[in-house]
């Protein structure tokens, strides 16, 4: 999955061709991780304009008439329903409202929501916040969690530790993410039996929430079940690639040699061995943001946490298309812009990515 | 002790830290409502309602959903409201009116009172608003149906409305539209695009809203400017749920007073709590089955693949007999609903309400049913299954149903079987609502279908709603129909009803457009779900419902429960039922796991170490 795409010549001695223009240019492995930059650049460019002209597409395959879904609850004539879809735009040919779309969306402006009646940007930017604390607190503890948990796995391999914490995270690995979800807020916020719950049922905060460092204690105290969820489904991974990654090390001579001069098995694993199964595992953390992304929906869902992924499923409901077509469109680049820096990223920090 | 026995010691001690750190918080927050009881703010009375839709829009003009339409009610006058104890109409903004003898002109007496921020409330506020939305496309998006049949809306003086329609109009006293205050709105230059998110928010109805958080909670205030007195409670907050399961949890563990709209299984869940009144009631919903009548668009072109034996009224009324109600509320509804005896208004509207009585009442009776197809032709083949007079087609027909409703999949085997019984095959198709909304509202591809709708205190929507105009428009744009029905008798009372300005005289025609629905049954009234609500007795000491006598609480029409709610002076409980001892159990618990964890990572570190020296 990192094999370079563009293909990045060889540098060094072996390109004489190359020589004479290399001495005027930056160095060869500089010039090679630029071409190589450009390459994956250019790659995702064309991955971003896939995606504008799916997103339109895959929308619209929701059958009905979204106006008769958003006034179930209001008295309306068809003269009010035919009003709607013109103010929405609805009445207009496929084909125009997609010219019109990509238009739009080329020049950074995501339309105006059908339901809430204001531009899907600045509802974006008001859930981005959010979902940002959510996945990002959520992504660090399971790439600690995971790492750890991997390496100590590997290092002992086929021990009750790693049978067990193996067998543990895959379990919560296929766990459904909703499922988990009311299960711990079953638990652990509404309470069993004599014991009450501590965590709050909702939100990130409650109304008349306190100032200052106390509200950073109080988003804190809301944070835990999410983020508890959210780790539990996706750090299965983090901890089976170091726990494989790190097998491939333990048998290497540089292991031997380490042991041999007779450091601490600990220390060999801390400075010898896990530094070099870190590698791929790199790669894995910004591949997998999409789908901690993704978790944080269900998760969103469930602990009504006010972010895209609420804004998403709150739209998908509707359903509200521009809101729809906005809000995945700015998580399917966010995952093509981690793809594409994981790339560079793991070509810059392997070198032997760069001479393959 | 090694370096990493200190270092994981370190670890230790700043998880414990932390955990407390967020445990204290946990108390803080539990016990925040009993302290804000106790101390200075104190006297400060909150009800906090949970509600499981967000806001669409703080602007009375584009808001569609009942949180909303709810919140504005709350927060702006209309011209009338409907009385708690017979749901008539009744003075709001308006204190008096009378019609003119030709039932065109409308004149109303606008009360003396005062928005919000202290100008005067005039009758120019509400002549603006409704010109506002008769001559901006962008007003229209939420009310605009209810301007629709008005001629001419002029303020003659401060104190007088006038209003003029194109054709009379029975239900003018239902406006549906809140007044706005005209000197905050004037200075909007794009109706169609204002939020109205500047807080607090002038308004004259029982509270102001004062902040609002999107997708989490709107907060209201008690507005002490209110022409009927200030409400008993000084704030009202309206919290948001995505999920209903975790507002229950949050009803039970106290982070809600209130919360209306709950499905049976929700309910049943709450039993058991001693905090907690299950509140019970008839409701304003009917559930009913669509049987398609020939599907056509409003020009008459036939459309879809509806069942033709369907577009017999025998069959319709012989399927009608086929069906168990008694069985279906108790197995599918688990007896919280009302067996439907009529059509499609619920006995909540008593005036309105008609029951099938004596010979019409259309009995559970399979052997009638059969008498019915037997005699119109129908033939069962071989298999037991009927056939279309000529031998053709035979009556196997689809029940379509929505995949997020489980209950309608156990409807579904309770109905197959029962028609078999008949001689009709059916078979179920789960629709996700999108598709379900298309194929039995505008495309016409279903046999049988199952839906339902909330009636207001006027039922002139709910009756529209099987109008022959409501049908499809000739290039498929749906028009709201409920049943593709189209009957001249029906549309003749509909026309009658809406110029019929006494009251008992419209009721009377409106029982008769039901009885022909009844009769005719393009759609099958199988029951009334009960209005199922939840409210924690320690929090909340007093709501009226609507109607008075176990009405109900949250989502009717006007605002008496919100109005006349009373808070529990002094909380005899913390909010969160046991929040002191919640935050010691956490903290213990926290404590030992910790303890736990260090101990035995220390004991594994040193027998590792032990290995090691080996």
């Amino acid at each position: 999955m990192t094999a370079p795409l563009g293909t990045a010549p060889a540098d060094g001695p072996s390109a004489p061709a190359q020589d004479a223009r290399a001495a005027e240019g930056p160095p060869p492995g500089r010039r090679s991780t630029l071409r190589y930059a450009a390459a994956k650049l250019g790659g995702a460019v064309l991955s971003v304009g896939m995606v504008i002209v799916a997103t339109f597409f895959l929308f619209r395959l929701i059958p009905g008439d979204p106006t008769i879904a958003y006034t179930r609850d209001v008295p309306v004539s068809p003269e009010q329903l035919a009003l709607l879809r013109r103010q929405l735009g609805l009445d207009r040919p496929l084909g125009e409202q997609f010219l019109d779309f990509v238009w739009r969306t080329l020049r950074l402006d995501l339309g105006t929501s059908y339901e809430y009646r204001r531009p899907v940007s600045e509802l974006i930017g008001e859930r981005a916040g959010p979902t940002l604390l959510l996945a990002g607190t959520g992504l660090a503890v399971a790439v600690g969690l995971g790492l750890w948990q991997g390496a100590r796995a590997a290092w002992r391999h086929g021990g009750r530790l790693d049978r067990v914490s193996t067998g543990v995270s895959l379990v919560l690995w296929s766990v459904p993410t909703f499922w988990l979800g009311l299960l711990l807020l079953m638990g652990l916020a509404a309470g069993v039996g004599p014991f009450p719950g501590v965590f709050p049922t909702r939100g990130m905060e409650d109304v008349d929430a306190p100032d200052g460092f106390a509200y950073v204690l109080h988003v804190g105290h809301h944070l835990v079940l999410p983020c508890l969820t959210l780790v539990a489904v996706v750090y299965a991974q983090y901890l089976l690639v170091m726990r494989s990654s790190l097998l491939d090390e333990i048998g290497q001579d540089y292991i031997t040699t380490a042991r041999a001069k007779g450091l601490r098995d600990d220390e060999v694993r801390r400075r010898h061995a896990v530094p070099n199964a870190l590698l791929p595992t790199v790669t894995l953390v910004f591949m997998n943001i999409g789908f901690v992304v993704a978790g944080a929906v269900s998760v969103e869902t469930v602990y009504s946490w006010p972010g895209l992924g609420l804004l998403f499923y709150e739209a998908i409901k509707g359903p509200d298309f521009a809101v729809m077509q906005g809000t995945f469109l700015v998580l399917c680049v966010a995952v093509i812009v981690m793809n594409t820096l994981a790339d560079v990223v793991y070509h810059v920090l392997d070198p032997r990515v760069r001479s393959a | 002790m090694t370096r990493v026995g200190v270092l994981l010691a370190a670890c230790g001690l700043a998880v414990s830290v932390g955990l407390s750190a967020l445990s204290f918080p946990a108390a803080a927050d539990d016990t925040a409502p009993a302290v804000a009881a106790r101390e200075p703010a104190a006297a400060k009375k909150i009800v906090r309602l949970g509600v499981t839709q967000s806001m669409d829009s703080m602007s009375p003009f584009l808001a569609l959903r009942l949180v909303s339409t709810s919140i504005h009610r709350w927060t702006y006058g209309n011209l009338t409201v409907p009385d708690p104890q017979t749901l008539r109409p009744s003075p709001d903004l308006a204190e008096s009116w009378e019609t003119s003898a030709d039932k065109l002109t409308w004149t109303f007496k606008v009360r003396d009172a005062k928005w919000s921020d202290g100008q005067p409330v005039t009758a120019h506020d509400a002549a603006w608003t409704f010109n506002k939305m008769m001559t901006d496309d962008g007003a229209k998006t939420a009310n605009g149906s209810a301007v629709e049949n008005f001629e001419t809306v002029t303020a003659t003086d401060d104190r007088t409305l006038v209003i003029k329609t194109k054709k009379p109009q029975a239900s003018m006293l239902e406006n549906p539209a809140p007044i706005v205050p005209r000197h905050v709105w004037q200075q909007v230059t794009d109706v169609g695009a204002f939020q109205n998110e500047t807080y607090p928010v002038v308004g004259s109805g029982p509270y102001v809203a004062v902040e609002h958080r999107k997708d989490a909670y709107v907060k209201l205030r008690a507005n002490p400017n209110y022409w009927r007195g200030a409400p008993k409670i000084d704030e009202l907050h309206v919290i948001f749920y995505e999920n209903p399961e975790a507002a229950n949890a949050g009803l039970k563990r106290g982070d809600i007073d209130w919360i209306g709209r709950l499905a049976a299984a929700q309910f049943e869940a709450l039993a058991g709590d001693p905090a907690i009144v299950q509140w019970n009631t008839q409701g304003r919903r009917a559930s009913y089955l669509q049987l398609n009548p020939g599907a056509a668009t409003a020009d008459g072109e036939a459309i879809g693949d509806g069942h033709p034996a369907l577009r017999d009224p025998r069959v319709r009324q012989a399927i009608h007999h086929a069906i168990d109600k008694k069985t279906l509320v108790e197995q599918t509804q688990n007896g919280l609903a009302q067996v439907a005896d009529g059509s499609i208004v619920p006995p909540l509207y008593s005036e309105f309400f008609w029951r099938a009585q004596g010979e019409e009442q259309v009995t559970f009776d399979t052997a009638e049913a059969n008498r019915i197809l037997d005699e119109a032709g129908y033939r069962r083949g071989d298999d037991g299954i009927r056939t279309m007079p000529d031998g053709g087609r035979r009556f196997e027909m689809r029940f379509s149903i929505h995949t997020d409703t489980p209950v309608e999949d156990k409807l579904a085997q309770f109905l197959t079987g029962w028609l078999k019984e008949i001689g009709i095959e059916l078979t179920t198709r789960r629709l996700d609502s999108n598709k379900f909304t298309e194929e039995t509202g505008s495309t016409g591809l279903y046999d049988i279908a199952i839906s339902g709708w909330s009636v207001n205190p006027d039922p002139e929507e709910v009756l529209a709603t099987h109008l022959c105009s409501r049908r499809p428009t000739a290039s498929g744009q749906a028009g709201g129909t409920e049943s593709f029905y189209c009957d001249d008798e029906f549309e003749r009372l509909y026309q009658e009803q809406l110029s019929e300005l006494d009251r008992a005289e419209r009721a009377e025609i409106i029982k008769r457009m039901q009885r022909r629905l009844y009769t005719d049954a393009p759609v099958i009234a199988l029951y009334y779900p009960n209005n199922l609500e939840g409210y924690r007795k320690d929090r909340i000491a007093a709501i009226t419902p609507v109607p008075l006598d176990k009405g109900i609480l949250y989502g009717g029409s006007g605002y008496w429960p919100a109005y006349t709610l009373q808070a529990v002076a002094a909380p005899a409980v913390p909010a969160g039922g046991s929040g002191g001892t919640g935050v010691t159990v956490a903290v213990v618990a926290g404590a030992v796991l910790v303890l736990g964890a260090g101990g035995f990572l220390l004991l594994r570190r040193r027998r590792a170490t032990a290995d090691e020296r080996e």
